[in-house]
């Protein structure tokens, strides 16, 4: 039986809404740019891809459940973000020509309103606070409620 | 795209997400009513897309890739949701609810400027 609580469940439903808003909106924009205008920045547009996809694949392994595998999948995921948009946050500052064109991480998620930067972290805390082997439920302050 | 539509569109987000507040207020999950409330705005958003389509047939200069892909995912957005958010009975249905009602008035204010209405 499964003792980790489900990362889709509670919270979870909200985080992982934000995330498949997210990974819509970035696999929307980076494949337009993909696709229309490559050849004016390769790196920065390929970036963008990559950075969608790992919304995709955040997305999905939170919606699973987050048990055994796609556990360690969120986890992965949801790592690399935080710490590509810090790196490619840092960097965007520090180096800003090396970011003409923007990408989902320059500027710390600016063009995404943060959320790039603020839901890595959120998903870091939640993947923590529903590891296996924790018996306070995962929604302790929100009983179900019926539908009335 | 036509202005009425365009407000109703955004009309009815607004109002769905309002709802959704409330019952997240009132610590409910989201309910069959609202549902139909969301379906309302997919009807809407499914009159703006023809009526779009023909106004481009007709010589509307409008970027075709970007329109299409955000009215998609504004159409998309609100079935998606609606499931994911049902199947969940506490409040934070309503949230998911909300959110992603606020999320399609905004896309459709993102939309009204790609098509270049004013």
């Amino acid at each position: 039986m499964g003792t980790a609580p489900a990362t889709g469940r509670g919270f979870g439903r909200l985080l992982v809404t934000v995330y498949g808003i997210l990974a819509f909106a970035a696999t929307g924009r980076s494949a337009y740019q993909v696709a229309t205008k490559l050849d004016e920045a390769p790196a920065a547009y390929l970036l963008s891809l990559l950075a969608a996809a790992l919304y995709v694949v955040a997305t999905v392994a939170l919606a699973r459940g987050g048990r055994g595998r796609w556990r360690t999948v969120a986890w992965c995921a949801v790592l690399v973000e935080a710490a590509g948009v810090v790196l490619v946050g840092a960097l965007s500052a520090v180096v800003p020509e090396l970011f003409v064109e923007a990408t989902v991480w320059s500027g710390f998620g600016q063009g995404y309103g943060y959320v790039p930067l603020v839901l890595p972290f959120i998903g870091l805390w939640w993947l923590w606070h529903t590891r296996p082997g924790q018996h306070a439920p995962a929604t302790a302050p929100d009983e179900p409620t019926e539908a009335r | 795209m036509v202005l009425p539509l365009y407000v109703l569109a955004v009309a009815l987000c607004v109002a769905l997400a309002g709802w959704a507040a409330w019952f997240v207020i009132r610590d409910r999950a989201v309910i069959l009513r609202q549902l139909f409330g969301a379906a309302a705005v997919e009807a809407v958003l499914v009159v703006q897309a023809v009526v779009a389509g023909v106004l481009q047939a007709r010589g509307h200069e409008v970027d075709g890739v970007l329109f299409w892909g955000y009215l998609l995912t504004a159409a998309l957005l609100l079935p998606l949701a609606a499931v994911w958010a049902f199947a969940e009975r506490t409040r934070w249905s309503s949230v998911v609810l909300c959110v992603a009602a606020s999320t399609v008035a905004f896309l459709q204010w993102r939309l009204w400027l790609i098509w270049g209405g004013a």
